[in-house]
């Protein structure tokens, strides 16, 4: 999401699914699309069938949507920085720009700051990296002339979601080189940067011979220019590694040198992994992140107040120049009345982060005693989360679990039913958590929105009405916090006035007193406090406490009385115009003003997506232009503009202050500008590009006894290890595992292999193996499978082993949970796990039961490498 | 009523087995059981009572650089199989009940209310599919989803197939649209691409027709399916030469003999 | 029969999975990784097996056939309506030539007993024996199991007619039961006629192989067992001294005979291998020889000694006799169910015989050409 967001402005997959049809190459990485994206898929095929559309998967394993490709490449896992970065360099050496697109879009032009150095120049990190803290300083890194707040010391607790194109620079009079000769511009940064990213490099380090890498790179980059467009769809095989923003940086940096963004057929689709996770981070469960990716304030002293706070966050141009006004809408929407300006908007009543309070942070935590309680919504963290064993033992330090689900996950049961139970390391007299189990209302029993990966909002109506006890997520808030708000009522103090101050009066409707979702979502979508009407979009949000609204992305989708977006089902065109509600103001290929030459006309009839019609004086076309409706083409804005005023008519990229796409990422991420391959954090080789640094520096690999890491070359673990999904069963298997149809496709927990590795440790197809990391050990049924291959890689065989994780001790199959065996690591920006690559040993056989599995593990790890 | 037709074509088929699960939600179908084949990523094995659909996957190995959709090979193809619905089907023609009929719009289909169990249709079906469930005593199969049909609704698989890789329509067009695909295919170099519709056998061809990469062979499709009523001929002669010995011989030997 | 989870390919051997130290693999192997891939098609890296679904195992070796579900109830009734049948016919003819008016009267009690178990036994293999009645609902001629239905039908009311006729004409002494019972054991033995080998139709015309292969000579098999079955029960009731069921116990066990030594001397690898093999082929040849060479070699002495021990000969013989068509039965039902498990056989037959691999179209001649 900060890959996207520090490229682009938003933090969200840049084009609709239905787009995927105009693309002239599709190249789909880190991600198994036909698998975890059927319906999405859909329109891959079309691509393929009507466009005769060259569709390129590059995957450590053939998966199902390699058999859907046209080409398919098998690379070593957590080598993707290596890959792109070698198509970045072909893009650069044989000059496949699309220049005309690139110059006026991008920042490859901006001149960077004379203190910058490269990881070329540093063997592995950029300036800036204090070895001490593990940190970087950014102000090498920024524009030359530019002013910039830098970054907070203390705000590196606090996460990267809502590192978008901030603020914090004001790019005012940046020197920019249109001839690209200048030593540090950008272009010339970028050539240095991945001058060693190449074919050679790239079959050394993941083992994709040459003549194959060559053929994808000509491939895709000839999908380029005026008449085509090409398309890259990524999911969490991206995400979820200690470089994961940095990979989908690599991939929005090989898109903007080609111009596919903001092009139909073209951009970024960022695949998310679940149905509506887009929007769990625009209305966020994110612990750093406020509605519409505004930023959870830090507490530091001395910076504590709402100026400090917008001051950090305002920028002078671009849309983010609105920031105060967005939060001002979010605390009317949260506060009401009770948020005025001379109590800075109620700031003092939100909660301030201070430290690491993403879900690892506050579960190691948990497993240091220091919380009481825990409430789990719809998540199964025993068997989602990585290192199970210990997810699972700090939740038996807790002294109350509220479990929300439709069945008894693992979660639920620990208590009595997990494997350390089993192996004795828990005794279920001896756990002091209370749990509480209730039952909650599934899909069709609910009203509310979903938000898809393309950003799309669609409304369910509730169906009928869950059985029993079971309630709604919504429901079981609304209450609580009526019940929380009753029980504060009088008190006196401060710890009471963010509840008590809360607006929190919701009518509910029906016999079970469910909220109004409806009513929810006009109060996210905004209204006008002085007249009650509802607001048509973000551009009517006021700062003066007049208006509110609990998102300002979502800002338009409820705009009148009756008429809720989101619930239409019309659709007009291939975009879906008129089906849902695409933030932001129902655009559906955001940044679409790349569409357009600068002047204003289409690139091309076949590409024409957004164009100025001269005669009306407006921006037209088959998408609603994201962009001011009204701004001429050739528009140079006043030394003094602020706002998207500030920009002029050829800036697309309107979140960024600087207006332009960017190539080199001078803030917004912790561990670089510029995306540089470093090994996974476990990884069978060291880094073939920097000797003194293998993995990520900046990553936290929260080394502790129980989460132990193998060190680079670790003999007793030479296999390389990724999880993944399969079709029929969903994430932690709780919904999935429990439904006889589904159970019953794929029923137990198996491991693929190659033939050559099961022919070299004798393992026989159907059997059983134990699969050991310095974390855990499990079992699975071996499939042997010639879709894995054994690799060269640096003058050595390299053997990958795949796990499907959707397994566990509940449900009508069960099997052992793959995730025991993943450690617990942070990726800098986000932080999250690596689960895509990781080391293990495979050998046949059963696992103990009971105690001895734990000697079993132990004596494997104790045995000499 | 226009005849309808099922065209699946597995080189549109991402093995999702969306449509398996579709058909048996709508129908309210059992589980076959939870248990793990290891053959690629089939643990169904079959169409069979209580599954209608079935997606079948068959590997090869294989190659750097090559996708599934590269016509030099086919490595991994999935093709969901299903009733076929002949258009002189052996189940039919061996019910005694008068439980499996043709329906308006030309499918088979097993009146659940009339079938008694006899299980005759089971060794009748040169394609495997009718089987007799032993819990509940009657013979099912693939529906083509009669009930939804009559409502103008098309069968649930075709409906949750989400490339489109189950074609639904009138059994005409389907058969002029496989052509023109198998051609298409064909043009591009997918010189395996072919259409499994059995016309010259004495099913006469199917309502349920496969485009498959490849032998069909290796998807369990029968190069030579009979309807067993081809045997008929041959079976009551030869009762009839048994009828005859039995009356002939019996004379002789009685007539024969002396009179006890 | 192979097991379908190890059903390899062609061009390795899974025992001891060490790679094979082959100049020419190790070419291919060096190939392999210097280009990332290899000039000959269809080479597959040695490595250890795994399952393969291709024109040579066809789905992984699952069978593409369903077994039948018939529960043993049915080769037992084979058997029963087989002897019962032809006791009626017997009976019949028996009664008509004059020739053996005990046989005749046993005959009947046999045909009606056998339709009323018969009946129950049926009944009894139906998934949903309440709707028994459904098998009248039609009449197709091209079901073997309907005509079997109103065979049956017809069967029992007369034989049951014919043998109350009797028992009641021996009862009250009333004579039009007497010539009713006449009429009703003659249409009783007109349905006897086909009801003594119709099952042998029933089961040869299906797609199972092992039967449809043996379709002509299936039903008159199962005939020929029937009146070796019904000639024997009529003799163990007390009929061992007739010399019209000697000659006819001859005449079938011949036929039984000559129908063996024909099975056995049959070249045919594949399909008829279930009747020869395993369980279900000793059980078949164990049936073969008890209703064959044996009854026919104890019926045929029979004929040339004296009475005392001819008629022990003759209990023996009768004895083998019903053992081996109960067995027959039992062994061609089972051979059905291990023909149906073959994964080869639908998958090659042809309507030529084949000695090599086809090309896929060769097989397909019935497919559409397209141009």
């Amino acid at each position: 999401m900060p890959g996207l967001g520090t490229s682009f402005g938003r933090g969200g997959a840049t084009t609709a699914q239905s787009d995927l049809a105009n693309a002239d190459a599709i190249l789909i990485m880190g991600s198994s699309m036909a698998e975890n994206h059927p319906v999405g898929f859909q329109w891959v095929m079309e691509a393929r069938e009507k466009n005769g559309a060259t569709i390129i998967h590059v995957d450590p394993r053939f998966t199902r949507t390699s058999a859907m490709a046209d080409i398919w490449l098998p690379l070593r896992a957590g080598t993707d920085i290596l890959f792109l970065g070698g198509l970045i360099n072909y893009v650069l050496t044989n000059d496949k720009m699309f220049r005309e697109y690139v110059l006026p879009y991008t920042n490859l032009s901006t001149v960077i700051c004379e203190g910058f150095r490269d990881t070329e120049d540093l063997d592995g990190v950029f300036s800036g990296w204090d070895d001490i803290k593990k940190r970087y300083d950014h102000s090498t890194w920024q524009y030359q002339n530019v002013e910039t707040l830098g970054y907070d010391e203390g705000h590196y607790g606090g996460g990267g979601h809502g590192k978008e194109g901030t603020g914090t620079s004001h790019p005012n009079g940046c020197e920019r080189d249109e001839t690209l000769q200048h030593p540090r511009c950008v272009y010339q940064i970028l050539k240095k940067h991945f001058a060693r990213y190449t074919p050679e490099m790239v079959e050394q380090g993941s083992g994709i011979p040459k003549e194959q890498f060559l053929k994808v790179a000509e491939a895709f980059t000839s999908a380029s220019g005026p008449d085509k467009t090409a398309a890259i769809c990524y999911s969490v095989g991206w995400t979820q590694h200690s470089k994961g923003v940095q990979i989908i940086r690599s991939a929005a940096i090989l898109q903007l040198l080609l111009g596919n963004i903001g092009r139909p057929g073209g951009g970024i689709l960022a695949l998310r992994g679940h149905a509506s996770i887009q929007g769990s981070t625009d209305i966020p469960t994110l612990y750093d992140i406020l509605p519409g990716y505004l930023h959870m304030p830090f507490f530091k002293s001395g910076h504590n107040n709402f100026n400090d706070y917008i001051l950090r966050h305002k920028s002078r141009k671009g849309l983010w120049f609105n920031y105060d006004t967005y939060f001002i809408n979010l605390m009317k929407a949260w506060y009401g009345e009770n948020a005025r300006a001379d109590n800075d908007w109620c700031f003092d009543l939100i909660p301030k982060l201070t430290g690491d309070h993403s879900h690892f942070g506050y579960w190691l935590d948990m497993r240091e005693g220091k919380m009481d309680g825990l409430f789990v919504l719809g998540q199964n963290p025993a068997v989602g989360a990585s290192n199970g064993r210990l997810e699972r033992t700090a939740l038996s330090k807790l002294k109350w679990l509220v479990v929300r689900d439709m069945v008894e996950t693992e979660t639920a049961s620990f208590w009595y039913n997990s494997p350390e139970i089993e192996r004795g390391e828990l005794k279920t007299e001896d756990i002091a958590t209370e749990v509480f189990l209730f039952p909650a209302a599934g899909t069709a029993e609910k009203a509310g929105t979903f938000t898809n990966t393309q950003r799309l909002l669609q409304f369910r109506e509730l169906a009928i009405h869950p059985p029993g006890d079971a309630r709604s997520d919504s429901w079981f808030m609304y209450h609580l916090g009526r019940r929380l708000k009753k029980k504060v009522e009088g008190k006196v103090g401060k710890r009471y006035e963010p509840l008590q101050k809360l607006q929190w009066n919701y009518k509910t409707e029906g016999p079970l007193k469910e909220p109004s979702i409806s009513q929810v979502l006009k109060e996210i979508s905004g209204w006008d406090l002085t007249s009650g009407k509802q607001v048509s979009g973000y551009k009517e949000l006021k700062g003066d406490g007049t208006t509110a609204s609990g998102c300002w992305i979502y800002s338009g989708v409820f705009p009148a009385e009756n008429l809720n977006k989101a619930l239409i089902r019309s659709p007009k065109n291939y975009l879906g115009h008129g089906w849902g509600f695409s933030w932001p103001n129902d655009v559906r290929i955001i940044y679409n003003r790349c569409s357009a030459r600068p002047d204003g006309r289409p690139w091309s009839e076949r590409k024409k997506l957004v164009w100025w019609d001269e005669e009306k004086q407006e921006w037209t076309g088959i998408d609603t232009p994201d962009f001011d409706k009204k701004k001429r083409p050739d528009y140079q804005p006043p030394e003094d503009a602020t706002g998207t005023n500030g920009l002029a008519g050829d800036k697309p990229f309107i979140l960024n202050a600087d207006g332009v796409g960017w190539v080199f990422a001078p803030t917004g991420l912790m561990d670089g500008p510029l995306p540089t391959h470093y090994e996974p954090l476990e990884s069978p080789l060291h880094n073939p590009l920097y000797r003194s640094h293998d993995t990520n520096p900046p990553e936290d690999k929260k080394i502790r006894p129980d989460n132990e890491y193998a060190p680079i070359g670790d003999g007793r673990f030479p296999y390389v290890l990724s999880t993944y999904r399969l079709t029929e069963h969903h994430t932690a298997g709780g919904m999935s595992r429990t439904l006889p149809h589904l159970a019953e496709l794929q029923p137990e927990l198996f491991c693929e292999l190659s033939p050559e590795l099961a022919a070299d440790l004798e393992l026989v197809h159907g059997e059983w193996a134990c699969i050991y990391t310095p974390r855990s050990v499990i079992e699975a049924r071996v499939m042997v499978t010639p879709r894995m291959r054994p690799l060269w890689v640096q003058g050595r065989t390299v053997h990958q082993v795949g796990l499907p994780y959707h397994w566990g001790y509940n449900g009508l199959v069960k099997g052992d949970v793959t995730n025991d065996l993943l450690p617990i690591s942070e990726e800098p920006n986000v932080r999250i796990m690596e689960t895509k690559a990781l080391v293990c040993d495979i050998v046949p056989g059963r696992r103990a039961t009971g105690p001895e599995a734990l000697k079993q593990w132990k004596a494997h790890k104790e045995e000499a490498a | 009523m226009t005849t309808t037709a099922f065209l699946t074509d597995s080189t549109l088929c991402i093995g999702c087995k969306a449509c398996e699960v579709a058909c048996k939600e709508w129908n309210e179908l059992g589980d076959d059981g939870h248990t793990w084949t290891g053959l690629s990523y089939d643990n169904t094995g079959a169409v069979g009572h209580s599954t209608w659909r079935h997606v079948k996957f068959v590997e090869a190995a294989p190659l750097l650089g090559f996708g599934g959709n590269a016509p030099d090979l086919a490595s991994w193809t999935f093709s969901s199989d299903v009733c076929k619905h002949c258009e002189v089907a052996g189940c039919l023609e061996a019910c005694p009940t008068g439980a499996i009929v043709r329906t308006e719009f030309g499918g088979v289909f097993v009146q659940p209310d009339v079938c008694n169990g006899c299980a005759y249709c089971v060794v009748s079906c040169p394609f495997g599919v009718v089987q007799k469930n032993s819990h509940d005593g009657r013979a099912f199969k693939c529906t083509f989803c009669y009930d939804r049909q009559k409502e103008g609704l098309q069968p649930a698989c075709a409906k949750a197939c989400p490339t489109e890789s189950i074609k639904f329509g009138d059994i005409e067009e389907l058969k002029l649209a496989a052509q023109v695909r198998v051609e298409e295919l064909q043009s591009r170099g997918m010189q395996d691409a072919q259409l499994y519709d059995p016309i010259e056998t004495s099913v006469k061809g199917l309502h349920a027709m496969f485009i498959t990469r490849g032998d069909p062979k290796q998807y369990n499709l029968p190069p030579n399916p009979e309807v067993p009523t081809v045997y008929l001929e041959s079976a009551w002669k030869s009762s009839a030469l048994a009828a005859g010995v039995l009356v002939l011989g019996g004379l002789f030997a009685f007539l024969g003999s002396a009179r006890r | 029969m192979s097991d379908p989870i190890m059903n390899l390919s062609n061009e390795y051997t899974p025992k001891g999975w060490k790679p094979r130290k082959e100049a020419r693999l190790e070419e291919i192997k060096e190939q392999a990784k210097e280009f990332g891939t290899v000039e000959a098609k269809g080479v597959v890296p040695a490595g250890a097996p795994f399952p393969k679904a291709s024109p040579e195992t066809g789905y992984y070796g699952i069978p593409l056939l369903k077994q039948p579900q018939w529960k043993p109830e049915i080769p037992i009734y084979f058997f029963v309506g087989g002897a019962s049948g032809a006791a009626s016919v017997i009976g019949a003819l028996a009664h008509w030539t004059g020739k053996d008016r005990q046989v005749a009267r046993d005959a009947r009690l046999v045909a009606a007993a056998g339709a009323i178990i018969s009946s129950g036994l049926l009944i009894s293999d139906l998934g949903r024996p309440s709707r028994f009645l459904n098998m009248l609902r039609m009449f197709k001629p091209q079901s073997p199991m309907s005509m079997g239905a109103w065979i049956l039908a017809g069967f029992g009311t007369f034989s049951g007619a014919a043998a109350t006729a009797q028992i009641l004409s021996d009862r009250l002494g009333f004579g039009p039961f007497r010539i009713l019972g006449n009429v009703a054991e003659g249409f009783s033995a007109l349905f006897g006629l086909p009801f003594s080998n119709y099952t042998g139709v029933l089961i040869g015309a299906t797609v199972i192989p092992v039967w449809n292969h043996n379709v002509r000579t299936l039903p008159f098999h199962f005939g020929m067992s029937g009146i070796n079955a019904g000639v024997s029960i009529l003799e163990l009731m007390g009929n061992d001294s007739s010399p019209g069921l000697n000659r006819l116990g001859i005449i079938s066990s011949a036929a039984e005979t000559y129908e063996g030594i024909e099975l056995e001397m049959k070249r045919d690898p594949v399909v008829n291998e279930p009747l020869k093999h395993g369980a279900s082929g000793w059980i078949t040849r164990m049936g073969g020889v008890l209703s064959g060479p044996v009854p026919l070699a104890l019926r045929l002495a029979a004929e040339f000694t004296g009475k005392r021990r001819s008629r022990q000969l003759r209990q023996i013989a009768a004895c083998s006799s019903i053992a081996g068509s109960l067995l027959t039965r039992i062994g061609w039902v089972r051979a059905g169910g291990v023909s149906a498990k073959d994964w080869r056989l639908p998958l090659e037959e042809t309507k030529r015989p084949r000695v090599q691999k086809s090309q896929s179209r060769e097989d397909y001649p019935h497919m559409r050409k397209i141009s």
